[in-house]
């Protein structure tokens, strides 16, 4: 058993993969900004269709956008979604299913809504992104969640 | 009773495994560093998007790690390394769990096609047995199999 803590081995590791990390994120081409930033809350549901976005969006936001009828898309796994889900929402769990449905049905240029379970989780914005790489142009992702839409009494089922 | 031969044996068999399990690891959170720091900020235990950069230093480290134990380089400084992280990464499933928060765990895979490894049980009990390997390597009895340093 060792006796005391190789602080000097611990060091050099970690200021070693440091060094090599950052080294290798600045240079490739896929690297990441060193902070993380947040999803910027968008300043009015109206929009220009050329301008392609993906922003989050407030609870009277998102019910502005219900009212119109914009599609939402439930994020989370199907067993929530079954338990209770916003009125209408889509829970679709094949990616290219549900790519194909949007597509067909109101195009890549049409407004959805994206939810999962509140604030804590990211599902939501996950898929958000991997349909801005499918081409969709017009994502809001509803941070607030069912959590939140749930407690305010806003349309649900079952 | 484990003689200290057996011992050295457990502890090379140890270290082997466990370094071969965190090359593993880490190789598709290097290839998918945006998608690997989005499986940490799932986690929600990180403030001021820092998962980003725990995204970026993490796998290297990981991978790092894996070489010296492996190679028997600095074997103490990398598998108390290995435990920290393993203690780390209990920590961050157990809470996940205990809050009820569904999110894919970014333990082995990171990227869409693999997101069916949720955060669950069999993942923190994987971690406890990669703890009890680090500490199986911490405490091997003779320094034999090394590379560096030989004493």
């Amino acid at each position: 058993m060792i006796t005391q803590l190789p602080i000097g081995q611990i060091i050099v590791i970690a200021i070693t993969s440091t060094v090599l990390s950052l080294t290798l994120n600045a240079v490739r081409s896929d690297g990441i900004p060193l902070l993380a930033e947040e999803l910027a809350v968008a300043e009015e549901i109206e929009h220009d269709a050329a301008e392609p976005r993906l922003l989050a969006i407030t609870l009277d936001q998102a019910l502005e956008f219900y009212q119109k009828g914009t599609v939402f898309v439930d994020a989370r796994e199907p067993e929530y979604y079954q338990e209770g889900h916003i009125k209408g929402a889509w829970n679709i769990p094949f990616f290219l299913e549900l790519v194909f449905k949007l597509d067909s049905l109101q195009g890549k240029d049409a407004p959805m809504v994206i939810y999962c379970s509140g604030d804590e989780c990211g599902s939501s914005e996950d898929l958000a992104y991997e349909l801005q790489a499918e081409g969709f142009s017009n994502l809001l992702v509803f941070k607030g969640g069912w959590t939140a839409w749930n407690t305010s009494g806003h349309p649900t089922e079952p | 009773m484990i003689t200290l031969s057996q011992r050295s044996v457990i502890a090379l068999l140890c270290r082997v495994i466990l370094g071969v399990i965190l090359i593993y690891a880490s190789i598709d959170k290097i290839v998918h560093p945006a998608e690997f720091a989005k499986a940490i900020g799932n986690y929600n235990v990180l403030p001021f998007g820092l998962e980003n950069l725990l995204g970026i230093v993490l796998p290297i480290l990981e991978l790092l790690v894996g070489i010296c134990l492996v190679l028997g380089i600095m074997l103490d400084g990398s598998a108390i390394i290995a435990a920290g992280m393993m203690i780390v990464f209990i920590i961050a499933l157990s809470q996940a769990m205990i809050r009820g928060i569904d999110i894919n765990c970014g333990c082995f895979k990171v990227t869409v096609e693999n997101a069916g490894q949720q955060v669950g049980i069999r993942r923190i009990i994987e971690d406890f047995l990669f703890l009890g390997m680090s500490l199986m390597v911490l405490s091997r009895g003779e320094r034999k199999w090394e590379l560096y340093p030989k004493s």
